[in-house]
């Protein structure tokens, strides 16, 4: 079938791919650009494991077409690492969640991740246990029953917070 | 102490060793600094082994792995769910472009199952088909477009057969579903009696007798089973599956294809969850398998989630029937159980799971007499499996409530009750199993505090605390298939850079037991996390081991691990202790160093301690083997099935909020202590509880795995959307509680904690709706129109004055006025 | 993976182009959110040849207050997304039922995609038919909506029954407003209350070639309580199952002020929602009276009858908007 050229911008960056028109966000980030951070789960919309972000909103990938991408800033959880405030590679939520043991599977979590930093990055202080579950009542994980993850988000905001409150 | 050179000194040689070269470092040369302190604590909270690469996207799953010339692979599913194929014509579809092989039932012939006394399924149906979505055809394509396109120009004719959705309707049929069924559609049938059942209700004060009925529930992971095959050059043929029992794989794969299982090799990739869901082969591995080998190309089968639905092995439907006598200080005299298993299309398990839904329920209480008879039917539906708390979260949601209805029929408090019957540490269960350590009590005690219990008398109407126990097992004492051969068996070795290395068969499905192992190893060689690195689940490169099924891996491949692990501690501490001229117990292995214990200043770095160890003993590398204990089971016919070297106890408490004119049931906490013997890594353990009490709560109140009889057997929902797994929005506030009765056969004491968590939540918020609103919900899932039916009912009955009012008084006025205003009688 | 079957894609950058590409394409659809179509064509419900794209008409994403035809009114852009419409200050002030109904739509990741414009035309559902080709074919081939003939909801029925499932519809209705839409022909209003049809195949009157551009609000011109009720099995990603919209006028700002107009809509009955009727006998009684809210709920118990169309028993739901309705009613009192 006829594939066209895409011009994207992801986490960052000009990047080109080819790819048939029917194709979603997810397909092309996944299979042809190898970014295999985003999660297929559910196929339709339902779970929220290849959640990206399109101009600083939490999507799902797999109902984005990826033409329509063009033009806007996609960042998928590879960029989270060289995002302003990670260090060593490293974003404040990924060691949170590391240091919470919040990611079992870990296959929800990337997805997690993108809605989290967006909740934080919006809400731009500490939250509280009841925004995370809003936040992120559209990404299922089936591993942890949540607690530890909504620990995790709370304390990596605190983290965030913590060196503003300093200055 | 100059004869003892710290770490920042040059160590020299030793014993006339040849000196190393001194143009340049060699690996694991002393360094330059005192080594940096480990930061973690065994029985603490600290960091996964591989949880960081996860939550960085770099993990390959298996969806992820990418191959040159990778074909895809899409399975033709059946539409009817039972009909005998009449033929089938695949030349259209091999005639299109891009489809470069295409597969039928007679293909894969050589019929399997996970156990090996049932090998009741092909990979591609033969002849028949029994469910709707049973595989009939598979297409390797050059992508997924053109191999669904492929497989819908696959001519299948059928000829449809009378379906049966209901177990007792299966098993009085004439129509046999599956071919290998020894008579009619009966699965397995066990009857089993211990003590004289009969006259211990005859001798009971009250027996109480119910019928539940579980409907089916699934797993849920949110990855889609995968696999991958390759050919390699030299003919060894590669399957990547995202599965959790890579050795059964194994096994089956050589079965099926006819080929010796040294030209195998599986390798289980990074999975994302499983749950049970993928503890058995599935079609798609000897699909990809049998493809790759025609086309000589890597094939690639992801399913859909629909399909996922459709291999199911999910909980099996169980209609129970329980007859369980009292004494009137509530003491249990007897039980007496029926139960028809409604088991699908295959057996899958079943032949242990119609075992498991008798055999696991004799503990946490004692009970002098025991019967149950459990029969399986074949039913044209996804087969049943083991889920999560396998074969026996149904029966225990029945013996739960049943206590509950003897503790209000004796008036007495229900933890109290439970209490009462505890089995306690170092007994027997009445079906012979030997119980070793038990913290049960300490469990009810945790759960009692923590939800202050005592509140419980005084809650409004609409609110309730329920309270329900379990146990399970760390393993099964027997393995699947009857073999002499250790139950675990993992590989250490040591780096001379201070690293250690882990080969372990152990599937990790994200309950972390690469981590635990990483944890054992450093615990016994004094190292960081970091420090090791475990290969798991690769044929080709670890040893065999069964399998993340039936609550293992700790135990098992945990104690294994620790006894490779002290034989290297051994020769490491002898190393040290040679040099240092002590006896080696003066020696032990802490914060990257070894050290004497009378003298703590005294040390050297742990690369120093390995070196000095390979210098004596050569290459490091110890295997280690865990056995279980042959003599803890029953001595008769099935007494093997459900034994284990330890079990796990748990305790729930749940706190529901009833709104009465809705019928909608709102979770507000689980509280969950559960004795996993010792806690390893706390913050895991915590996980498991919470994500099991999780999955419990999720079943209880919405999930719904079935078919609908009404319409040709198609699944009622198979989606994430339909199936409504609990959103960060409904999910209680869950409250890990761990309890700590360290069981001799467990490493560092350590049972299990990925199962038995589950256990008591659905009868603890069935207890607790009943605390609430005074109603019986004995069949799942508790929504709410069945919820409001039942409470409709108990509202005519009080009305009718055939029923005292529940809870007079304790906000009942509301209720009364809410009703009139609601038209509702 | 379930996969989309192939289609062109056009990415349009204003209205008027997407009108020119519609008229030009018969049987092209429209994609903005995605949310609900591609669901949709992954299930093979159609199967077009070109997928127009709002992805870049940004003249559909504005949000304004201004004067048309002698009232005021907001202008809401079609293409706005739900979690914006449920943030918008001037929404959220004016008309909070809709800013209720627009943050319940399903979950924050599909209300950051779909929007209003989707919402309102948001296909009808059935249990029946939104499942995969492959589930409809073992089903016996499907229905109306889909491949076949038959209506599995209502035996021997020869009209679709599915769903207006939308959230956001019922409360448009009960503000009385206008949806605005463009074609080859100009411009078309037609007032949310006319816009829908009890044809679960076509259940609104827009035509294909035409764009839904933008909803046009009235601001009320009197103190009002509005509320939007919803049940779900689930508190997101969920659609509705229960989906009741309350709009009371008042003659002076306090629920003990009389009820000078109401309007009362149901959804997720049949393809039409339905906008209560015989609802006279309460005006004129304050919103805080108990007779009030039992007429009203009356109303609502009688003319609402859900079909086995959506999951959960026909009874129970019908059960449920009184409850619902009760409760919605009551809470508004509570409020003051």
């Amino acid at each position: 079938m006829a594939e066209a050229l895409l011009s994207l911008r992801i986490n960052g960056e000009s990047v080109h791919a080819a790819a048939p028109a029917h194709w979603t966000l997810l397909e092309v980030l996944r299979y042809r650009l190898d970014l295999i951070g985003s999660k297929q789960g559910c196929d339709k919309g339902d779970c929220g494991a290849c959640t990206v972000q399109v101009d600083g909103e939490p999507v799902l990938a797999c109902l984005t077409l990826a033409c329509a991408a063009a033009g806007r800033e996609v960042r998928t959880v590879e960029g989270l690492g060289w995002s302003p405030e990670a260090s060593n590679g490293c974003h404040p939520l990924q060691d949170a969640f590391d240091r919470w043991d919040a990611a079992q599977c870990g296959f929800c979590t990337p997805g997690i991740l993108m809605s989290a930093e967006a909740l934080l990055r919006k809400v731009g202080r500490v939250v509280t246990r009841d925004e995370v579950r809003e936040a992120l009542a559209g990404n299922l994980c089936r591993c942890t029953g949540y607690t530890k993850i909504i620990d995790a988000v709370v304390d990596a905001s605190e983290m965030l917070a913590a060196p503003r409150d300093e200055t | 102490m100059p004869e003892q050179p710290g770490p920042e000194e040059d160590v020299g040689p030793v014993d006339g060793q040849v000196e190393a070269p001194v143009d340049g470092p060699v690996d694991g040369e002393a360094p330059e600094s005192e080594p940096e302190p480990v930061r973690w604590q065994l029985g603490k909270s600290h960091r996964k082994v591989d949880a960081m690469e996860r939550m960085r996207g770099i993990t390959r799953y298996t969806d992820d792995i990418k191959l040159p010339g990778l074909l895809h692979c899409k399975i033709l599913r059946s539409p009817h769910p039972h009909a005998n194929i009449l033929s089938i014509d695949v030349s259209r579809a091999l005639a299109m472009p891009g489809v470069h092989a295409v597969l039928t039932g007679e293909d894969l012939p050589v019929p399997y199952g996970v156990i090996p006394w049932t090998p009741d399924e092909t990979a591609l149906a033969c002849g028949k088909v029994c469910y709707v979505g049973d595989g009939v055809a598979a297409v390797a394509a050059i992508d997924e477009d053109t191999a669904i396109a492929a497989c819908e120009a696959i001519d299948v004719e059928y000829e449809p057969l009378p379906a049966y959705y209901d177990p007792e309707e299966a098993l009085a049929g004439d129509h046999k579903i599956n071919p290998y069924a020894k008579r009619g559609n009966l699965s397995k049938d066990v009857v089993l009696e211990f003590g004289d059942v009969e006259a211990s209700l005859e001798q009971a004060d009250v027996v109480v007798e119910g019928e539940y009925y579980f409907e089916g529930t699934t797993h849920g992971a949110i990855e889609p089973h995968c696999a991958v095959a390759q050919v390699e050059p030299n003919g060894l043929l590669t399957v990547w599956s995202a599965t959790q029992v890579s050795h059964y794989l194994h096994r089956e794969l050589a079965k099926v294809l006819r080929r010796p299982a040294h030209t195998i090799r599986v390798i289980q990739p990074p999975l994302g969850g499983a749950f049970g869901g993928k503890s058995e082969p599935f079609d798609l591995e000897f699909c990809v398998a049998l493809l790759a080998i025609r086309t000589q190309r890597p094939v690639k089968c992801l399913y859909t989630r629909e399909e996922v639905f459709y291999s199911h092995r999910g909980r099996h439907p169980m209609r129970m029937r329980y007859k369980t006598g009292f004494r009137q200080d509530g003491t249990i005299t007897g039980v007496s159980a029926r139960t028809f298993i409604d088991g699908g299309a295959y057996s899958s398990f079943g032949l242990v799971t119609t075992y498991y839904s008798g055999q696991l329920l004799c503990a946490p209480y004692a009970f002098p007499a025991y019967r149950f008879h459990s029969t399986r039917a074949y039913t044209n539906k996804p087969a049943c499996g083991p889920k999560r708390g396998h074969g026996s979260v149904q029966p225990r949601f029945a013996i739960e409530v049943q206590l509950d209805k003897a503790a209000v029929e004796l008036g007495l408090d229900p933890i109290e009750l439970r209490r009462r019957n505890d089995i306690g540490p170092d007994g027997m269960t009445v079906n012979e199993f030997k119980i070793g350590s038990n913290g049960f009590l300490e469990c009810l005690a945790r759960v009692e505090a923590a939800s202050d219990w005592g509140r419980r008398a005084t809650l409004p109407y609409g609110r309730g605390l329920g309270i329900a126990g379990s146990t399970y097992i760390s393993g099964t004492n027997y393995p699947i298939y009857p073999n002499e051969m250790p139950q675990a068996a993992v590989q250490v070795c040591l780096d001379r850079s201070g690293r250690a290395r882990v080969f372990s068969g152990a599937n990790d499905i994200g309950q972390g037991s690469n981590t635990m192992l990483a944890v054992i190893v450093a615990q016994e060689l004094g190292l960081e996390l970091d420090d090791i690195r475990v290969l798991s689940a690769d044929s080709d490169l670890c040893p065999v081991d069964l399998g993340a099924y039936s609550s293992r891996i700790t135990l098992m491949v945990g104690g294994a691990c620790l006894d490779a692990a002290q034989k290297l501690r051994r020769k490491v501490r002898a190393a040290v202790a040679k040099r240092w001229e002590l006896p080696a117990r003066r020696v032990t292995l802490i914060d990257r160093k070894a050290m004497d214990l009378e003298d703590p200043s005294r040390s050297v770095s742990i690369v120093e301690a390995f070196q000095w160890a390979e210098a004596d003993h050569g290459l490091l590398g110890e295997v280690g083997n865990y056995n279980t204990p042959k003599d803890r089971h029953g001595s008769y016919r099935g007494g093997t099935i459900g034994a284990s070297p330890a079990y796990s106890f748990t305790a729930h408490v749940a706190e529901v909020e009833v709104d009465p004119d809705t019928g909608v049931v709102e979770v507000k906490h689980i509280w969950v202590a559960h004795d996993c013997g010792t806690a390893l890594s706390r913050r895991i353990v915590e996980g498991q509880m919470e994500g099991s009490a999780y999955m419990g709560f999720g079943e209880a109140l919405m999930e719904r795995h079935d078919v609908d009889p009404g319409h040709n057997g198609v699944h009622i929902g198979p989606s994430l959307l339909d199936y409504r797994m609990p959103t960060f929005l409904d999910t209680p506030e869950l409250h890990a509680l761990i309890v700590e009765a360290p069981d001799a056969q467990g490493p560092y004491g350590a049972k299990e904690a990925g199962e038995g968590p589950l256990h008591p939540s659905i009868p603890a918020i069935a207890n607790a709706i009943y605390d609430a609103v005074g109603v019986r919900l004995d069949s799942l899932p508790f929504a709410p129109p069945r919820v409001l039916t039942a409470i409709d009912d108990r509202l005519a009955l009080e009305h009718a004055g055939e029923l005292p009012t529940f809870k007079l008084g304790r906000g009942r006025a509301g209720l009364a006025s809410a009703r009139a205003a609601g038209g509702v009688a | 993976m379930l996969r989309l079957p192939q289609f062109g894609v056009a990415l349009p950058s204003n209205v008027d182009a997407v009108v020119a590409l519609l008229r030009d394409n018969p049987g092209a659809r429209i994609v903005a959110g995605g949310t609900d179509i591609l669901p949709n064509l992954k299930h093979r419900l159609d199967e077009p040849g070109m997928l127009i794209s709002l992805a870049q008409v940004s003249e559909l994403r504005s949000i304004a207050k201004l004067a048309h035809e002698g009232r005021e009114v907001v202008e809401i852009g079609a293409g706005n997304t739900l979690t914006r419409v449920s943030e918008d200050p001037l929404v959220r002030e004016l008309f909070p039922s809709l800013a209720t109904a627009a943050g319940l739509v399903a979950s924050p990741l599909i209300r950051n995609m779909g929007t209003l414009g989707g919402n309102v035309n948001l296909d009808t559902r059935c249990r029946y038919v939104n499942q995969t080709k492959f589930w409809r074919e073992a089903l016996g081939g499907g229905c109306l909506k889909s491949e076949g003939n038959v209506c599995f909801v209502v035996p021997g029925g020869r009209n679709c029954v599915a769903a207006m499932s939308s959230d956001c519809v019922p409360v448009l209705i009960s503000l009385g407003a206008e949806i605005v839409l463009a074609g080859p022909e100009g411009q078309r209003v037609v007032p949310a209350a006319k816009y829908f049809k009890a044809d679960g195949l076509r259940h609104t009157v827009r035509d294909d070639a035409e764009l839904t551009t933008k909803l046009r609000v009235p601001v009320p011109t009197t103190p009002r309580r509005s509320a939007y009720a919803k049940w779900t099995v689930r508190k997101s990603i969920d659609f509705p199952l229960v989906s009741v919209a309350l709009r009371f006028d008042l003659k002076s700002d306090s629920v003990d002020a009389p009820v000078t107009e109401l309007v009362v809509v149901a959804g997720v009955l049949g393809a039409k929602p339905r906008v209560i009727a015989k609802l006279d006998d309460v005006i004129g009684k304050p919103l805080s009276d108990p007779a009030l809210s039992r007429i009203v709920c009356a109303a609502v118990g009688k003319q609402c009858k859900p079909l086995e169309n959506v999951p959960y028993e026909a009874p129970y739901r019908r059960r449920m908007f009184e409850v619902f309705t009760r409760r919605a009613i009551a809470e508004l009192v509570a409020a003051g």
